[in-house]
Parts: C-alpha cells; structure tokens; sequence
C-alpha cells in the first residue's frame, strides 16, 4: 500500500516491480476499460505493454517485438535493464522511443497515445510512438470557400495543420513553439510565426497572454481567443481565424502569429485589423481590378447590412421629406392597413429572419433545404398577403440579410448582426439624428479596439499611405514588392 | 455587475419609455400632393389636393375604382388657420412636406401673393422645390379637383407637365418658391408665374369619368407666364411673349420655331442650345441701353415649300432671316412689356445696378418709369447645325424630275 499512499507526489519513481507498476497505473489513471495491459515474456522476464486502446496503434510495435523475441531467449536470468537497452536500441523500428522514469511522464505518454514497455524488476520503462493518427483527411474548407484557390481546410490534428502551413512557407525562419493549456484537456496549442517577419513585442505579449490564461479546458480556438482578446465587451472580433491554410500561412507571411488548437480545424491569427476581416484570401487569386470592386463592394454592402433597416426606420417615421415624392406615394400605399409601426415591422422582420436562419444551421441538410423555402414563402409572400408587413420591408429585410453573407469572415457578420437591432431601436427613437450619433460612437469604439497592443483600425488609424495598397483597393502584385503588414 | 446591468437597463428604458418626439408613422400621414389658396371674404379659402393610399399607391393599379385624390376645402382668416381648421375633415394629419404645386387664384394673385408665401416660406416643414402657379381666371380649387390621365395623382400630372414642357417647349415658366421669392425682394426686377386654365367642361372634371374616354373631357393646360408687379399679377403673356421672357432669361432648354423660307413656304426649326447675355451700355446722354445676345443653336425639322438646299447659300440666308426676325419679334415682344406693365420681369434693373451701381442709385426709386422708356435691343446669332436625315426638300425633288 505503500504506492498507494506516494501516488500523490508527481515526480514518482517507478516501482522495480511488474505487478507494483500496474497498480500504479490504476491509481492514476483508474480501472479504465480502454487502458490495455499485454503481457509477454521475452525470454525470461516478464514484460508489460500498456496502451489505451483507441488511442494507441500497437500493431507495429507488437509485431516488432514478436520477431524479435528469439533474442532474448540466451538470457538465462532476468536482466531488465539490458533487456530495455536492447529493446530501445535494436528491436524497436519506431519514431519516437524514449526512457521514462517517473508515472507522470507515464501519464503524459499513454493519454498522447504512446505506449509504455515496462519489464518486471526495471525501475523505468519506454514509450514507443504508437499514436493513432486516425483523423479526417484534408477536406474543403466549408466556411470560407472560394472560386479560385486552394481547396483545402485544416483539419482537427495539430501535427497535420502545422504540416499544411510548413508545406506553403517552406522557410527555415518559420517558427513553431508549442504548450499545452487546459489543466484537464490538457491540449496541445501551437504558437506559429516566422522568424524576423513578426513583432517580437507582439510575440512577447503574446506569450505573457497565453501563460496568464487560466483555463480548465480547451476544445476549440475561441477558448483561448477569449482569453487572449484586448477587449472583453466590444461586439467586434480582435482575434482573426481562418480555417484555410493558405490564409493562414499568408498571415504568417505579413507578419503576424498563428494559433493552432489540438481538436479544431479553426486557428487563432494575431494581431487582427478589422480591414482584415473585409478581405478574403480569394483577393489575391483573382485578377487585381476585379479584386478592388469585390472588396469595395464588401464594404458597401458591410455598410447595408448594417444600416439598411434602420434606415429605412428613421426616415419612413421621422423624415418622410427626404424621401422622393413618387417612392413615398408607394411606400405609404404599401404602409395602409399595417397594424405595426415601422420600427416593430422591421423588428419582426428580422427577428423572424435570425430564427430562419439558426433553425437552416441547427437542421440536418435535407430538412434545411425545405424549412429555407417554407421560410421563403412565409417571409416573402404570406407576411405581406395577410397585411402584417409591407412589401418594402420585405425588399429591406432581405437586401439585409443577404449583404450579411457577403462578408468574407463569419464574425464581423455577428457583430453588424448584433449592431442592426442596437441601430434599429436608436433609429426608431432618435431618427437619423440617432444614427449618426450612434455612428460616431461606433467610429470612436472602433479607433479604441486594440488587437494585441496593435490599434484595430491600423492603416485608417493611424493612417498608413502603404497600406492603402492593399486596404480599399488591392493593387497589382507588382506594385507590391513584398508582403508589408510588418505591423 | 447588477449595477452595471441595471444602469444599462435603465439607460435602454429611457430609449423605449420617453417616446419618440415627432415621430410620425406613414400611415398616420395625409399627403398633400397640391395646395390651392384663392380670395375669400372670409379670409383665405384653401384647398388641399391629398393623396388617397388605398387607391395611389397601390401597385395593382387602383382596382377598386376609388378617386386617386381627395381635396377638402377650408375656409380661414389666415391660412394656417385654414389649413388647421381642415382637420376637423380629414382622417389624418396633413403633411405639407411634399407639395407638387402650389395654385393660387387670380383674384388673390391680383390682390398681392406676399402675405401668402409668407406662410409658405416660414414653415419648416415645406420643401421649396415645388412649383408656383396661377390659376388663369378661375379659382384655384377648380384646379384641384380635376382627374388627369396617365399620372394617378393630378398634382404629381402638372409637375411634370410643367417640367417636359418647360424643357421642350419653353413658354412656361418653372418657377419655384425659392426663385420668386429672390425675384421680389431684388430691386431691379419683378417676378413671373406660370399659368394654368381649364380646357372643357368644367362640371365633370372631378370625376374618374373624366379619364374614362379616350380624349378626356378636361384637361388642365399652360396659360402663358403671369407678369408680377411685385407681388401683384398685372397681366398675361400669350406664347411668344412668354418664348421671350424665357430666352431673355436664358431658360430655354429646347423650343420650336418657325420662319419663312427663302424659296416660298414655312421652315421649322427646333432650337437646341440657347445662350443669352444682357448688355447694359450709356449712350451719349448717360441713358443706359440694353443688348440681349442670343447664341441659338438650331436644327432644320422641316421645309414647307421649295429650296435649292444644295447650295450653302440658302442655308445661310435661312439663319440670317432667322436672325432678323428673331430680334425684331423679340424686340416688340419686349417692348409690349415694357409699355403695357411696365414690370421688369427680364432683370434689366439688377443688371445696371451690377454693372453701374452709382448710376443705378439715380433710378432706383423709378426704375418703374424709366423701364418703361429704357431703349432694348436684341442682336441673335443663329447657327443651322442639322438639316435631317434628307437634303433637298420633297417638293423641290419633285419638280426637278
């Protein structure tokens, strides 16, 4: 019982006996069904393969051992240490083999999906690469899909993603430091960057972020991207993530800092501008002039999603003398018989809308496709049949909606979301006065934002004349020498 | 944090609770497309012209069988005093804001118009941009009540009427509130109106039988410009008086216009580009003379008659009998202003006082006399640019076969 009562100190030594070290074991890490003891004798001694199962690959190294086994037959009495040596040094074919000598390391090993060799009378043991590299091969990358490009989207492995990244940057300056966070998930997080391109002071800061976040578990990127933010309340994203490789190692490229998260194909990239999450990585692979429009017209509809209902609130109750004769005998046709003010109209609206749109996430595939145009026909046709709302509102909620699904990054579509109805209300108390007061917060909120030390709005402000190559428009590559972001 | 949630509560509440202080919804709006003032004895009799939405703006092209528009008629010592005292009438709110047209009775505009537009322009809630008319011997309500065709809404049928005719025509005056309001206050000139008239039956124009035939039995037509006295109407001008007003005052866009060929017969000619420029001179007694500059681009639309077009020369000839008669009939028509209202409505005045202030102080007080006296010349140039998509003209082409 004596184990039992050390099992509480980390650095525990390994008991010199087989029977000691697997009841080791169960203390730790429990009676677990998937943790698997082999036993094999190779000549004398008796040897222990632990493994979890599921986890752990041991074919390889079974079959290693079992061709090798005849060896250990001229050992007429247990000689552990140089049974161990002579595993280690010539039967075991395998990448990674390593001496372990305490429990935690054997923790460590077989939650990796690594096994643990472990022959009776020895006082440590071996780890032998076994991980299971059982994982979804590269797919498309689904949220950002592009015309022309790559195709492919990173994956859950961590080792496959930064694979992906080294595969496009093949520069001995590219950086990989890794920890783990999460005191139970223990997960593995990458911090990528390259030598010379990124801001050491980002990198520092960086660094010092990810060392104070105190966390319990990390299952996804934006576990750690709350905690790294600069700013805890703001309804804008200071933390860019991608899933594309190429985006990513782009990133790497201007200078800025990737983090990959074992278990989820979505990585971090640092310092975010919010110019960033206008432009999609397709930009470059399109024809420069092309490019510009696209990207002007991400900003105009950027602007339509945001504004459009609140809008068409604050002149259809307060200002109906701006709005052109002719459209106003329209819209006030249209108007007759709407129980609802204007600002309860479009809330509905959209209201109606958002809940379309969670159900078309949450359904499988098939169902979506019919509640989409079940949706459709509600929205579109009987709303306005029945007299609750307008058809103008309709073509506003709609034009809304789909300039939404213009912006290239998913996020800062939440945040206009989010922003639409805040407008919406001021617009419905304040008219256009509202607006533009409201506008002139949100400018100020934005010039505040700061992502990593680095101000959010960065090339507007401060502005930067080389910037403005590559901010509204995107000019030619050749007007570009290199990559500038250098932040 | 309970603070903080309950501040933000608060602060949302104050947003939702208060109110909202002029908000109006669209629904709650009574557009007035056209208002109408004339004389009463009462004060003012005032009519507004509202758009009905059932009917206007419904997209499935009035079914119903409804009148576009309803007028109501009140009657008040001033006229907001009127226009307030219609709402013991109408369902909903008027709202002036996108008024067309503003009508005004020849026996007011006879009266003076000043304490009128006084209202019209201290409201805020008017735009400036509609246009003023007088109502040629009638009442501006008769004005109002008639159905017109192709435009649902009559008011929104004679704004655009006034533009496209302005535009091609050029013997109506698009005058806003803005203009005749800089007009009358300017020493040195006097305003001009456009005028509108009922053409035919004036019992039935009211109502949607009106535009039930194919040549509908009331119209609203043009009437010439009005000429103001300051703010007092004191007389018509027919078409050619109101053509000159307008190329002195360099407002034509585009009009017609015919002459005598040099071979026999009428040429027609439309006017593209006009450009008009007024000189002011002292002649040997110290008298100021004016010269209008007319720069006339035209084309040739057609020839009644025979003409050797062949040859430059004729083309040549064509645009000098032009020119001579388009500054001997602009004379007379300035001239006829000149002695029958004595009104300067073409802004000799303001332009001696631009270019002769000094000189402009001794006539100040009785520019009214002098104008009458003062001598005008008119010196044109005029360019044939086209002659169409033929040379000789038919009967010139039959004849020499």
């Amino acid at each position: 019982m004596t184990q039992l009562e050390n099992a509480g100190s980390p650095q525990e030594k390994l008991p010199d006996s087989l029977s000691a070290f697997i009841e080791g074991i169960q203390v730790r890490l429990g009676t677990s069904t998937d943790i698997i003891y082999r036993f094999i004798t190779l000549g004398p001694s008796s040897v222990v393969v632990v493994y979890i199962e599921g986890m752990a690959d041991p074919q390889a190294l079974m079959k290693a051992i079992h061709e090798d086994a005849g060896q250990f037959n001229e050992f007429s009495e247990p000689q552990p240490e140089r049974c161990l040596k002579l595993l280690q040094d010539r039967t075991l074919s395998l990448g990674k083999v390593g001496g372990i000598t305490n429990y935690t390391e054997v923790e460590t090993e077989l939650l990796a999906g690594n096994s643990v060799i472990y022959i009776d009378g020895s006082t440590h043991a071996l780890s032998a690469g076994t991980e299971a590299l059982k994982q979804r091969s590269v797919e498309d990358a689904v949220s950002q899909s592009v015309v022309r490009g790559p195709r492919e989207g990173f994956t859950e492995s961590l080792r496959e993603n930064t694979a992906l990244i080294r595969r496009r940057i093949q520069n001995p300056k590219l950086r990989i430091e890794q920890r783990k966070l999460g005191e139970q998930t223990q997960t593995n997080v990458a911090v990528m960057y390259i030598e010379g391109n990124a801001d050491p002071e980002v990198l520092q800061e960086l660094r010092r972020r990810l060392d104070a976040a105190k966390l319990d578990s990390v299952l996804e990127s934006n576990y750690i991207e709350e905690m790294i933010q600069d700013q805890r309340y703001s309804p804008f994203p200071t933390v860019y993530n991608t899933e594309r490789p190429d985006s990513a190692a782009s990133a790497l490229l201007e200078g800025r800092i990737a983090i990959l998260v074992e278990g989820t194909p979505f990585i971090l990239v640092v310092p975010a501008l919010l110019v960033q999450f206008f432009q999609s990585s397709e930009d470059y692979y399109q024809r420069s002039d092309f490019a510009t429009l696209v990207r002007m017209l991400r900003f105009f509809c950027f602007a339509i999603a945001l504004l459009t209902p609140s809008f068409y609130i604050a002149i259809t109750t307060f200002h109906q003398e701006m709005i052109p004769t002719t459209l106003l005998i329209s819209l006030i046709g249209q108007r007759e018989g709407i129980p609802f003010p204007a600002f309860l109209e479009a809330f509905i609206m959209e209201i109606t809308f958002e809940i379309l749109r969670e159900a078309g996430i949450r359904l499988p595939k098939s169902i979506g496709q019919s509640v989409s145009i079940v949706g459709t026909l509600v929205i579109g046709q009987a709303a306005v049949d029945a007299g609750l709302v307008s058809a103008a509102m309709v073509i506003v909620v709609s034009i809304t909606a789909i300039a939404n699904f213009t912006l290239p990054a998913f996020n800062v579509g939440i945040s206009v979301r989010m922003l639409r109805f805040v407008l919406m209300v001021i617009a419905a108390s304040f008219g256009l006065f509202g607006i533009i007061i409201a506008l002139i917060i949100l400018g100020l909120h934005l010039c505040s934002l700061e992502s990593m030390g680095i101000p959010y709005m960065t090339s507007f402000a401060p502005m930067r004349r080389q910037s403005q190559k590559d901010t509204f428009i995107r000019l030619s590559r050749r007007t570009m020498k290199k990559y500038f972001g250098q932040n | 944090m309970w603070r903080k949630f309950l501040c933000i509560l608060l602060i949302i509440s104050l947003t939702l609770l208060t109110g909202c202080w002029s908000r109006k919804e669209l629904n709650d709006l009574a557009l007035v497309m056209a208002l109408g003032i004339d004389l009463d004895p009462g004060g003012y009799a005032v009519t507004v012209q509202v758009m009905n939405p059932g009917e206007a703006g419904n997209q499935k092209g009035g079914s119903s069988g409804g009148v576009p528009v309803v007028t109501y008629q009140a009657i008040g010592r001033t006229v907001p005093d009127a226009l307030q005292r219609m709402l013991s009438m109408t369902p909903r709110m008027l709202y002036l804001a996108h008024i067309r047209v503003l009508v005004i009775g020849e026996a007011l505009a006879r009266r003076g118009v000043s304490d009128v537009l006084d209202f019209i322009s201290r409201n805020h809630e008017l735009r400036t941009d509609f246009f003023l008319l007088v109502a040629k011997e009638s009442r501006a309500s008769k004005i109002l009540e008639i159905i017109t065709p192709f435009e649902h809404i009559p008011a929104n049928s004679l704004y655009s009427s006034i533009l496209v005719s302005h535009k091609k025509w050029a013997a109506t005056g698009k005058v806003t509130l803005q203009q005749f309001i800089t007009e009358l206050e300017r020493g040195g000139s006097n305003p001009v109106m456009s005028g509108v008239q009922l053409n035919g039956d004036r019992q039935n124009g009211g109502s949607v039988n009106n535009v039930d035939t194919i040549s509908p039995k009331t119209m609203i037509e043009h009437a010439g410009i009005a000429v103001f006295k300051k703010d007092k109407l004191v007389g018509w001008l027919d078409e050619p008086g109101s053509k000159t007003v307008n190329y002195v005052l360099d407002e034509v866009d585009s009009t017609v216009s015919n002459e005598h060929s040099p071979g026999g017969g009428l040429a027609g000619f439309i006017i593209t580009r006009s450009d008009s420029n007024l000189d002011v001179r002292l002649d040997a007694q110290g008298k100021p003379e004016f010269t209008v500059r007319l720069n006339i681009e035209a084309n040739l639309t057609t020839i009644q008659g025979k003409l050797n077009l062949n040859n430059p020369a004729s083309i040549e000839d064509i645009q000098r009998n032009l020119e001579q008669d388009y500054d001997l009939s602009l004379t007379q028509n300035i001239r006829e202003v000149q002695q029958k209202y004595g009104a300067d409505i073409f802004g000799f005045g303001e332009a001696l006082h631009r270019k002769y202030p000094r000189l402009w102080r001794t006539y100040r007080e009785n520019w009214e006399d002098s104008f009458r006296t003062v001598k005008v010349k008119v010196r044109s140039k005029i360019v044939i640019q086209r002659i169409g998509s033929i040379i000789q003209p038919l009967k010139q082409e039959i004849e020499e076969k």
